[in-house]
This record gives C-alpha cells, structure tokens and sequence, in this order.
C-alpha cells in the first residue's frame, strides 16, 4: 500500500528570481494596450472585395538577462563592452560568450569602454521607419568604440550630413541623464572636439543637393 | 559531404501578379491554388494527389497578423493529412524552403515536393512596413537608432563603392536594366503599377532613401504568391519530360545579423584570411557560391553560368553579389557593369524577370520568383510567360538563382541547368 509523503521544508520557488526595486514608467499619452480591435471596414462599389481595419496594440517585456550591464550602463552614461579573458577579443555591442570557437563559449567579462570611437562607414539617411520620420535626415554611422573589434551603428550629430568622413574621431555624447531610458538611443555620436570638416567638393555637393528636399519634406509632417 | 545522392528537379511552377495596395488580391490561400491553376496549364499530368511534403515559405506573421498561415493555404487546397511545415528566414526564406525541398528529395524520403511562398506587405503603411522588417536587425542595438534595412546596406554599399570605384550612375544603371526587364512582364509589379521605362537620370533624380540609394535604386514592397514543384527525376521524366531542370549545385551560407559584427570576425578570417569580409563584401554569397560552383562543376562562373535571376533588393546589392558571385574582382567591377554585361543582350543577363526592383519582393515569395523565372528562361517558355521574347535569354542551358536575407545574413544560391 502507498504511503501518503509529506513534503517538509517546501521551497516556494526552485530557481532565483531578480528582485526589481528601481521601475520607471515614461508612457507617451494614448500610448495603450487595446489588443485586438476591428476599428473600421470598406466595400468596394460593386460589393466584391471588403478590407477589414483590425488595430493590434501588444505590450513586450525586453527580459536583457545576461546583456542588462550593457543597458543599465546607459543610464549610468557608461558604454559597457565584453572582453574575453582566454583571447582577449573586446566587443560593443557585447557578446557574453567568445564568439572564437576556439575559446569554446568562454564567458566573458565587462569592461567600461571608453568615450571616443571611429567612424568605419556611414550613410544619409533621407528616409526611415515610422518612428524616425521626424528626425531626418539623419546620419546613421558604425563607428569602432575603443578597441572593440566590431562597429556599432549609431547616429552622428554635431555636423552637416554632408561634411561626414571615414574614420573621422567621435566622442560619445549622452542625453541628459533625467531623459536616458536604458536604450541605444540614449546616447550619439558626435565628432571630436579637434575635428574640422573639410572644404567642400563633388560628393559633398551632390549629397547636399539630395539632403536639401528631405529638410523641406520633414517640415511637411504633422 | 557534397555529393549529390540523387537528382533533384524542378518542372513548373508560378507566381501571381505581384502588386501593392487596392489592386486585386485573391486571397492568400486563393493566390496559392490560382499559382497551382496555371502550373497545371502547363504540365496537365501534374495532379495535387501526387504530392508528398508541402513546404511553406513566409517571413513575418506582422504582416500577415495571423500565426501559421500556411495552415490556411494547406487546408485551403485540399491536401489535409499531407506533411507540411513553413521554413521562415528572412529575405532568404524562398531560398531556404527551396534548400529545404532539395533535402527532402534529395534523401529520398519525399518524390513530389510543392513549395508555396507568400508576404502581404500592403497590410500596414509603408513607413510601418519598413520597420517591421527592421524588426529583423538586432533590436535592441539597430533599429530605434533609425536604422531600416535600406540605410545599413546604404552604409555598407558606400564604403563598397568607393573601394571599388563603382559611382552612383554605375549603379543606377542596374536599377534601369531590371525595371525596364519588367516592363516585358504581365506579372512584374513594376509593370502593373508604375508601368514605365526610366533612365540613369530617373534614379539619380528620385529621392534620396540613404546616401547613395535613391527610391529608384530600392527595390518594392509587395503582395504576392508564388508556387513551384520540386521532385524526383523519375516523376519529372513522367510529368514534364520535356521542359524540366536540374538542381546541379545548391548552397547556403550565414552571416551576421549585426554588419558590424562582421569586421574581425573569426568564423571568415578561418576560412578567407583576414580582412574580409570587412563590412562591404558578401561572404555568404560568396561562401554559398563555393558551394554551389563546387556542387554543380563550375569553374569559371562567367563562361560556365548563361544567366541569373539574383535579389536585388537595392542596385547597389546587385552589384556587391556580381562581386561576391565571383564574376568580378575589385580591378573589373566597375567596367563590368559599365559594359552592360548583365543585360538581356550581355554574356552574361542577370534578372531579365525584372528582379525584385521590378518583378517585387513579397518576401516568402521572392526566392521563389527568382527560381520561377530561372526555370522559364532554361525550359523555353519565356514566349508564353513575357510579353515578347525581349527579355529571352538566347539558347541559355545553365541560370544561377540567388535569395538574400538581412543584412547579408542569410544567402542561398542554386545551379540550375536544362535537360
Ligand atoms: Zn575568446
């Protein structure tokens, strides 16, 4: 016959959980989670082909786990890389394991990155996704942070679109620190305090010359 | 490991028109069986009974704001109790169910494999839709940075550019080819909608997307179906005996997802040296080439391969995947595209279907489309599929088929040759 066992000394949870003490809500207004909402339809005049308006509103949790030094780093004003201790390899953004397969998924460390990068490539973005429209044209760099191996992109202030160049110096400048949400977007790049432009030329034109409506289009937008 | 155990064949296959917008739209799972309709008008032997796997290609639920649609199309066309599973993978995802399908039949476990591929891009606003597939770059690093699709490979193609001494006209140039290719195609989107021939002057007068794209240098957003058989070549001999084709090489090959992952990156330098890819090249296009070339025999690409239906997704990717295909080194690029050698009259026509800067790319579809007008070009029915036969490649007996994803992050490319 089965014994009845009762379990002595009950965990309530088998894994740790984080204990948040620090939460910040910054909610633009009309900002909600309305789900799945049929807001409208139309018919064709001839009543052959219907659409069907459906809004969808989802609320995500970003969880940063392993990557969050990076992310709590920025409201720090800090740029948080990784460093492989067996191979020495650094990288922003971070990888928290060594992508060397010789270092076999070695766990890496965090390291404060300096403020200064370097331009690798760019571009003038005259065009972008719906939540950029406003802020064109901008220009998008990757830029090397310190000795990181990798670039990150990130946009670049503090000059005519026209006036970029390759591997110019950037420094890292942040948002003021009331306004950081833990995102990418809390920082940009903008060139080093002794970095000139150079005089203009062909390609500078040319890029001035297609930048110049996108100035007068932005204006446009409600 | 690259053998090939058995031949795998393709012997039809179709898209709808492709378009954007209130032009009219079947449905997706109508779509899929009018793709079949017209595949059973030109191989009448071919009956849905003589499936056995169905492969579904499609990118982003955002678009199509219903989870597992392909379990709609599957119902939808009658075949409930076949096995069928949706292979999902970025631009490349038409590439990979085609990889997918190859396996299957490949192995010898399934004979008669239907692909469908779909993408309704028209659902939410351009703007919107540029950021959903933004959605595809890391997030959390790329995209609230303003960063979109067209302002990476922006970023990427003006290093390239310079490195290569390939201009802004030089480009444009690919961009006229491939929408003026599909203005000779009922089907192309470019055709339907904007439905006119343009200069290098038209694109570098359209407006600017992210220096040194313009508009006319991108290709479209889409809605569309697309559907082709992959089997055995003991069912192809059966069904199509005259106007099936080989998979003589298939390859796929990775990369970042971030493209500045790529600078120092171990996994390239092992296998090219150091330096490369840099943030300019397409080393999984050119990884999977190896692959493919290898596969299938080619030496030479140029001499070897008559033609290519490849995914422009910008004229300046066009241009990095000639490179990456091997048709060009840095030295050549530049005269290369200027001597128009990638037009329908060249040695060597790369999208005379009008491409995805003409023909469209629905993005589950797009691989697909590529693969579809490959397989007219070397079965012989452009007459019957173009408009006239302008956009015929002469004679051709072997086309290469290239699908994309990311930033260079997925890509496949397949050798097909005539039989
Ligand atoms: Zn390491």
């Amino acid at each position: 016959m089965m014994e009845a066992v009762t379990i002595k000394n009950k965990k309530n949870k088998f894994s740790e959980a984080p204990v948040f003490t620090e939460k910040k809500e910054y909610r633009p207004e009309g900002v909600n989670e309305t789900g799945l909402t049929f807001i409208g339809h139309e018919i064709s005049e001839d009543k052959t082909t219907m659409n069907q308006f459906l809004h969808y509103d989802q609320l995500y949790t970003i969880r940063h786990g392993w990557n969050s030094k990076f992310f709590i780093g920025l409201l720090d004003g800090k740029i948080m890389g990784t460093h492989c201790p067996r191979c020495g390899d650094s990288w922003v953004p971070v990888r928290t394991h060594c992508w060397n397969l010789d270092c076999n998924l070695q766990k890496t460390e965090w390291v404060e990155m300096p403020l200064t990068a370097k331009v690798h490539t760019w571009t003038v973005a005259g065009w972008s996704g719906r939540s950029s429209l406003k802020r064109l044209p901008i220009i998008l760099v990757y830029a090397i942070i310190g000795n990181s191996k990798v670039a990150i992109a990130n946009e670049l202030h503090g000059l005519k679109p026209w006036d970029v160049e390759f591997d110019m110096p950037l420094k890292i400048v942040f948002k003021p620190k009331e306004q950081r949400i833990g995102a990418v977007t809390d920082f940009h790049f903008e060139p080093a305090d002794n970095w000139k432009p150079s005089p203009m030329n062909k390609e500078k034109d040319r890029i001035k010359k297609l930048v110049e409506p996108v100035y007068e289009w932005v204006k446009t937008l409600k | 490991m690259i053998s090939m155990s058995r031949k795998v064949c393709i012997i039809g296959g179709a898209t709808t028109p492709f378009d954007y917008g209130p032009t009219g739209f079947e449905s997706i799972e109508g779509g899929a069986a009018e793709c079949i309709k017209e595949t059973q008008q030109d191989i009448p032997e071919f009956s849905l009974r003589d499936l056995d796997l169905m492969v579904y290609s499609h990118f982003s639920v955002h678009f199509s704001h219903q989870l597992s649609s392909e379990w709609i199309i599957h119902d939808h066309l009658g075949l409930v109790g076949l096995p069928h599973y949706r292979v999902e993978n970025g631009g490349n995802t038409g590439g990979s169910a085609l990889y997918a399908a190859a396996l299957a039949v490949m192995s010898g476990h399934h004979d008669v494999v239907g692909i469908v591929g779909w993408e309704t891009m028209d659902t939410v606003s351009q703007s919107q839709g540029s950021e959903f597939i933004a959605m595809a770059s890391d997030i959390r690093y790329e995209l609230m940075v303003g960063g979109i699709y067209p302002i990476y490979y922006a970023a990427m193609a003006n290093k390239w550019m310079k490195e290569n001494k390939v201009t802004e006209e030089d480009v444009a140039m690919i961009a006229v080819k491939n929408k003026n290719n599909a203005m000779d195609n009922p089907k192309a989107q470019w055709y339907r909608n904007d439905h006119k021939y343009i200069t290098v002057d038209d694109v570098m007068n359209s407006r600017l997307m992210s220096y040194p794209i313009k508009k006319y240098d991108c290709c479209l957003m889409t809605r569309g179906v697309a559907f082709l058989i992959v089997c055995s070549e003991k069912y192809a001999k059966k069904i199509n005996p005259d106007h099936y084709v080989t998979i003589d090489g298939m390859g796929l090959s990775s990369c970042t997802i971030r493209a500045g992952d790529r600078l120092n990156n171990p996994g390239w330098k092992e296998r090219y040296g150091p330096g490369y890819p840099e943030m300019t090249e397409f080393a999984a296009c050119r990884n999977s080439a190896e692959r493919a070339y290898k596969m299938a025999g080619i030496k030479d690409p140029v001499k070897d391969i008559d033609f290519g239906e490849i995914h422009d997704a910008f004229s300046t990717s066009e241009a990095q995947i000639y490179k990456a295909l091997g048709l060009a080194d840095q030295n050549t690029i530049a005269q290369f595209i200027r001597d128009e050698r990638t037009s329908v009259n060249g040695d060597i026509p790369m999208n005379p279907g009008g491409g995805l800067l003409g023909y469209g790319h629905p993005v589950g579809a797009t691989g697909l489309m590529s693969t579809i007008e490959c397989y007219y070009q070397l079965a012989g029915m452009i007459p019957q599929k173009h408009l006239s036969r302008k956009t015929e490649v002469p004679n051709p007996e072997c086309g290469i088929v290239n699908s994309h994803a990311g930033t260079g992050t997925s890509i496949s490319n397949f050798i097909l040759r005539r039989h």
